[in-house]
């Protein structure tokens, strides 16, 4: 999730413009392991399919303003495992989520004791690759609380989890995170931790967990920056993403830093760790990833269209062409 | 003795013989299997299983079987047919068989409690849930109770989701008001499903489906966009003053299988106009009346 931003110009200013070619990153597949499909529109789904995204993992968050009631977490619980499923089919891109109690809203406490009792619906629905995002935000005792417990929630579910370290007082809350993790016997080979920078990614690697970094304007990574880590650290144990949302953020993030990559030199097996296979060795450890749906996806759209036939899957929707000025 | 036997029989709260239907679908599942996760799934829905368990065996039931397209034999196919008519299981995955079963497991002795338990099921269901639980309303427990579940699941716009209500499904035609089941057969059209796996279609047409169908005509007409030939055999019956013009207007269409299409629903009307019209064409009205030329051919 986001915090809200301000803009800078000059920063915008600042800088060669570079324009971004899907020819730079043709024929290969991208994993994006943490995007908010539910704020994003139908046209970035379309753009993601044509840079190669193949498979995607939404992970349940913060939608912006808080809920007041339980209804609304199941509704959204249930759309993640339903409708944006399904929205995302259409576009042959394989949707998975985790499911989990984001840190903001753990401090409405009466709320959170209510949602703690729905989760176990829905954590072993088919494509739920973990619990997430959770962790802290302002690192309240309430969200340490129902971050623990959602972390003995993981263990006994077997489910990875997917942690949200803070925007403020980053490196500590990192730490911490980590700190009450391995206190509840979890293998840090099971924890994801999010939104890393320079200042975190060392002590992440070092303790064994897997360092997911998120590309977004302003707030968190650049991927320039996102390159020289690559450079300094390798490819083992990371992984990119877009955490692309209602801010201001780009689903095209993981293609993006992937042609950044190309032209800065770093070879291809390590693009297609951080960019794709990481992500799904580590999420696939909930034994809900099959690389052969990603295909799947796709193929019984297509042929199934190809032959003047929407049965058994809805059709994939129907392309239209954006410049022009008629609209059938 | 045996005329005694039944009339001391507890009457079921299922409409068909539930009994033959759960050993007829049990073999099927035991066929497509491993031996051990028979075992499993025997073991959830035992009367010793806990909602908690039950809620989540359903969940968890791909996990266990896999969702390989289940074989199943031709005689296997008719008996299930024959037991519950027609319902039909052919095409379905073994995740789908097997959580429409567990659901026949549950204890119908208490109408609400069942009630709710299913219900529950619905509100918290995954996309290959939902198509589980929808394919399984033909074969619940208490047919009358599930019509409200029945028409809001058409208001969903989940591909597979509506397919599983729509198509091979018997529940809509037989229990879903006029109102409802016009909202069903309307969406089809709307959203392209396979019209002729529409259980019950000619039964159920009525004279105010065909008024929708042939005003959503007109705007697809308006729109410059095709419309489906099987629209006009839920027209047939009720061709009228009002809507004689559009049967002509199909008849004398550029594409043949819409022309068709015309004279098939005129063969069905008993309006004096429709009947000139399909006398004006010899060769379709023999092919018609030979059985050569039927709604089945149309697509």
């Amino acid at each position: 999730m986001c915090c809200s931003h301000n803009f800078n110009e000059e920063g915008l200013a600042a800088g060669k413009r570079e324009t971004f070619s899907i020819e730079s990153v043709k024929g290969m597949q991208f994993f994006d392991p943490h995007v908010h499909m539910t704020s994003r529109t139908t046209d970035d789904y379309q753009a993601m399919a044509d840079a190669g995204v193949v498979a995607i993992i939404e992970p349940a968050f913060w939608l912006g303003q808080p809920r007041t009631g339980i209804d609304t977490f199941r509704d959204y619980y249930s759309s993640l495992v339903g409708w944006e499923r399904f929205r995302s089919s259409q576009f042959g891109i394989k949707h998975y989520c985790t499911i989990g109690l984001n840190s903001r809203e753990a401090n409405n406490e009466p709320l959170a004791e209510q949602v703690m009792e729905i989760l176990p619906l829905f954590i072993y629905k088919e494509g739920v690759v973990g619990i997430g995002e959770i962790g802290f935000d302002d690192q309240t005792a309430a969200e340490e609380k129902y971050y623990r417990l959602q972390l003995e929630l993981a263990k006994e579910a077997g489910l990875p989890v997917q942690i949200h370290t803070p925007h403020r007082d980053k490196k500590r809350g990192t730490t911490r995170s980590m700190d009450i993790a391995l206190e509840h016997g979890l293998d840090p080979h099971m924890v994801i931790v999010d939104h890393n920078n320079e200042e975190t990614v060392k002590e992440v690697l070092d303790r064994g967990f897997w360092a997911a970094f998120t590309i977004y304007p302003f707030t968190k990574m650049g991927n320039e920056r996102m390159v020289e880590i690559v450079k300094q650290y390798g490819s083992e144990r990371i992984m990119i993403n877009s955490a692309a949302d209602w801010g201001i953020s780009d689903p095209l993030a993981v293609p993006k830093t992937a042609a950044l990559m190309i032209e800065k030199g770093i070879n291809y097996g390590d693009i297609r760790l951080v960019t794709y296979q990481n992500a799904i060795t580590a999420f696939g450890q909930s034994g809900q990833i099959n690389e052969a749906d990603f295909a799947a996806v796709k193929e019984i759209d297509q042929t199934q269209k190809f032959a003047g036939n929407t049965v058994l899957r809805g059709g994939q929707q129907p392309r239209v062409d954006k410049s022009s000025m008629i609209i059938r | 003795m045996y005329s005694a036997f039944l009339e001391n029989q507890v009457p079921t709260a299922y409409g068909y013989d539930a009994e033959r239907l759960k050993g007829l679908l049990s073999a099927v599942i035991v066929q497509n299997v491993q031996p051990g996760v028979w075992d499993w799934l025997q073991e959830k829905a035992g009367t010793t299983a806990s909602v908690g368990q039950f809620n989540t065996a359903f969940v968890l039931i791909p996990r266990k079987t896999g969702k390989a397209v289940i074989q199943l034999t031709e005689e296997q196919n008719q008996n299930i047919q024959s037991t519950r008519k027609g319902f039909s299981i052919k095409g379905w995955t073994i995740d789908r068989l097997a959580r429409v079963w567990l659901v026949l497991q549950l204890d119908t002795s208490d109408q609400d409690r069942y009630f709710r338990m299913i219900e529950n099921l619905f509100l918290a269901a995954e996309m290959n849930e939902l198509v589980a639980l929808y394919s399984a309303l033909p074969v619940l427990a208490y047919p009358e109770l599930w019509k409200a579940r029945c028409s809001e699941g058409i208001r969903s716009n989940i591909g597979d989701v509506l397919l599983a209500i729509i198509c091979n499904n018997p529940y809509p035609s037989e229990y879903l008001s006029d109102a409802a089941w016009n909202q069903l057969v309307m969406k089809a059209f709307f959203t392209e499903k396979p019209i002729r796996q529409i259980y019950g279609l000619d039964q159920r047409a009525n004279q105010e489906l065909a008024k929708i169908l042939t005003d959503y005509a007109h705007e697809r007409w308006a729109a410059h966009r095709p419309i489906h030939p099987q629209l006009w055999r839920c027209v047939g019956k009720f061709i009228n003053e009002d809507n004689f013009n559009d049967i002509k207007r199909v008849a004398g269409s550029a594409d043949e299988t819409e022309q068709k299409a015309a004279l098939l629903a005129c063969h069905d009307s008993d309006f004096l106009l429709a009947k000139e019209l399909l006398e004006q064409h010899p060769e379709e009205k023999a092919a018609i009346e030979g059985g050569v030329l039927t709604w089945e051919g149309i697509e």
